[in-house]
């Protein structure tokens, strides 16, 4: 395990190690092949727009046009009455929901998975609660939701969060199920306490799942919380894009959409490089950071 | 865990039963009335074929799983729980991918509250007995099943228990291995710096690991002991030892036991133990 940048400058090893997290495996090189697939998605673009009319299909330059254009303030969607006048402003309130939706969903999922795991009679209790829950389409939840809690903040996160509890619930719950009993008995006789053993067993132990469904459970999230918009809120990505599909303004529709798209894929990177971080001992030795 | 001088046996059992319910509701007796004693400081193996129990008694010693009658005493006192006087090496991999070997000798220790530098000093003597030093500071993953085992082994002796339950540790290596682990383990057994021997019980379906190892060798069939002898054979033992005629006499009794073999006529009847 020997670092060979030990001889470096601190600035240097800084820059090294943040370059390590970014990377998407937290330790692998970065594979230049991930552009060219980024390459060949635009290139396609662009050649359906030589087949397909303006207005159905805006070309790349001009959504990116768009997003420079509409990035930090934008008269255009003022003229639509909107509270956030930017992309960027929408943005911040999408993501803003989605991360306390994702906090506070996952720590209670993770929470009832692990519990309901090891303790039978609250398993009994809490697993038809949440597979019926888990089985309702969000949609059809949703204008309850409005009616309920109105088109505030409230509707859309209480929506993210029940997905993200369900889907926490599960990989918690079958992660400490995965977890080999051996090394609960072995802390046992050890001489460690149950509390012990929940901090020092069941939680490491269960880590790499756990940590796995935050990033599905992210992953989700992003295309929920803007659906959770566009059916009734007041601001964010989704009621943008509400408002421009009221005035078929394809080229605004791209522009939001692609600027959701790119933050929740880096979302996701920071997110899988967390978990690599986080889960280092899990990692093979062979793919180790070169 | 200091007892008075004296000579009270390590381990006793008293009509120790032990039965599980299947699915279909059938009772199976994996443990039927066991009565023994084990003296402090002897290395015994518990010897039979698969299904046979002896992982059973093991569970019960360490108190992972209640008897459902009779008891087993560990130095005079009844086992309700699992506890630190009593190490167990499991079958499986038992140390924790998440900390680091040297935290994985060094847990039972943290567990009861000892020093962090009186806990990096015992885990470094002891894995510098089993030959682990240079990966001390290595992840579990990083390690083969060879030094697994003896991460292993390390951590129960590190945390000082007197009695070590060993349940077919070295089971699943290969002959090598498995031969340099006997070694490691009877070497640590025989600590110079410890007053008394540890008592060893040590589970196995290997014939001639018991032989290597054992001062006395209880052999477990369908519940019950079917047989109880020592093997007075002197240390270190090595594979030729297995070759003397004492040895080969008892090999095939043992295997008679096992099934394998018969019996041959006009073998010495087996000596109780205890």
């Amino acid at each position: 395990m020997q670092d060979p940048a030990d001889g470096r400058l601190p600035a240097g090893r800084s820059l090294r190690s943040i370059r390590r997290l970014l990377s998407p495996t937290g330790g692998a090189r970065f594979d230049p092949l991930g552009l060219v697939g980024f390459a060949l998605l635009i290139a396609v673009w662009q050649l359906l727009t030589g087949v397909i009319p303006r207005f159905s299909l805006p070309s790349p330059l001009a959504v990116a046009h768009r997003i420079g254009a509409d990035f930090f303030s934008a008269e255009s969607l003022a003229a639509y009455g909107l509270p956030d006048t930017s992309l960027l402003d929408s943005m911040i309130y999408t993501a803003t929901n989605v991360l306390i939706a994702l906090a506070i969903g996952t720590l209670a999922g993770t929470v009832t998975g692990l519990v309901t795991a090891r303790v039978r009679w609250v398993r009994s209790i809490a697993d038809p609660v949440l597979m019926v829950t888990g089985t309702i389409p969000i949609l059809v939840l949703a204008p309850f939701f409005l009616i309920w809690f109105g088109t505030g903040r409230i509707s859309a996160l209480l929506l993210v969060i029940i997905y993200v509890v369900v889907i926490m619930y599960v990989y918690a719950q079958r992660a400490a199920e995965n977890l080999d009993p051996v090394y609960e008995e072995g802390a046992l006789t050890l001489g460690a306490s149950r509390a012990r053993i929940i901090g020092d067993v069941l939680l490491p132990g269960t880590f790499p799942q756990v940590l796995g469904g935050i990033r599905i459970a992210l992953a989700g999230a992003w295309g929920l919380e803007a659906i959770a918009e566009l059916l009734g809120s007041q601001h964010g990505i989704g009621k943008l894009v509400q408002v421009l599909a009221g005035s078929t303004d394809i080229e605004g529709i791209f522009a939001a959409l692609l600027v959701l798209a790119v933050v929740a894929v880096l979302f996701d990177m920071l997110a899988s490089a967390i978990v690599a971080r986080i889960t280092v001992w899990n990692r093979h030795p062979s793919s180790s950071g070169a | 865990m200091q007892q008075p001088a004296g000579k009270s046996p390590a381990i006793v059992a008293n009509g120790l039963s032990r039965t599980f319910r299947r699915n279909d509701g059938a009772e199976v007796r994996a443990l039927a009335g066991l009565d023994f004693e084990i003296e402090r400081g002897e290395f015994v193996c518990i010897l039979g074929p698969s299904g046979c129990g002896k992982s059973t008694l093991l569970q019960v010693a360490a108190g992972l799983l209640p008897p459902t009658s009779g008891s087993l005493s560990v130095q005079g006192v009844p086992v309700t729980g699992p506890g630190p006087e009593r190490g167990m090496v499991f079958q499986k991999d038992s140390v924790f991918p998440w900390m680091r070997v040297a935290a994985n000798v060094e847990y039972g220790l943290r567990c009861r509250g000892v020093p962090a530098a009186e806990r990096r000093r015992i885990a470094a003597l002891y894995l510098d007995r089993v030959g682990l030093s240079h990966v001390a500071r290595a992840w579990p993953r990083e390690l083969s099943g060879g030094m697994l085992k003896r991460v292993a082994v390390a951590t129960v002796f590190a945390n000082g228990a007197d009695v070590l339950l060993l349940d077919e540790p070295f089971g699943a290596l290969d002959y090598v291995t498995k031969h340099i682990l006997h070694d490691v383990l009877l070497r640590l057994w025989a600590e110079p710096d410890r007053d008394a021997r540890r008592t060893v019980l040590f589970v196995t379906h290997d014939v001639d690991e018991a032989l290597i190892l054992a001062d006395r060798i209880m052999v477990m069939g369908d519940g019950s002991i079917v047989d109880d002898r020592r093997v007075e054979a002197s240390r270190p033992r090595s594979t030729d030892t297995l070759l003397q005629p004492g040895m080969v006499r008892i090999k095939h009794i043992l295997l008679g036991h096992l099934g394998l073999e018969a019996a041959r006529p006009g073998d010495a009847p087996a000596v109780a133990g205890g």
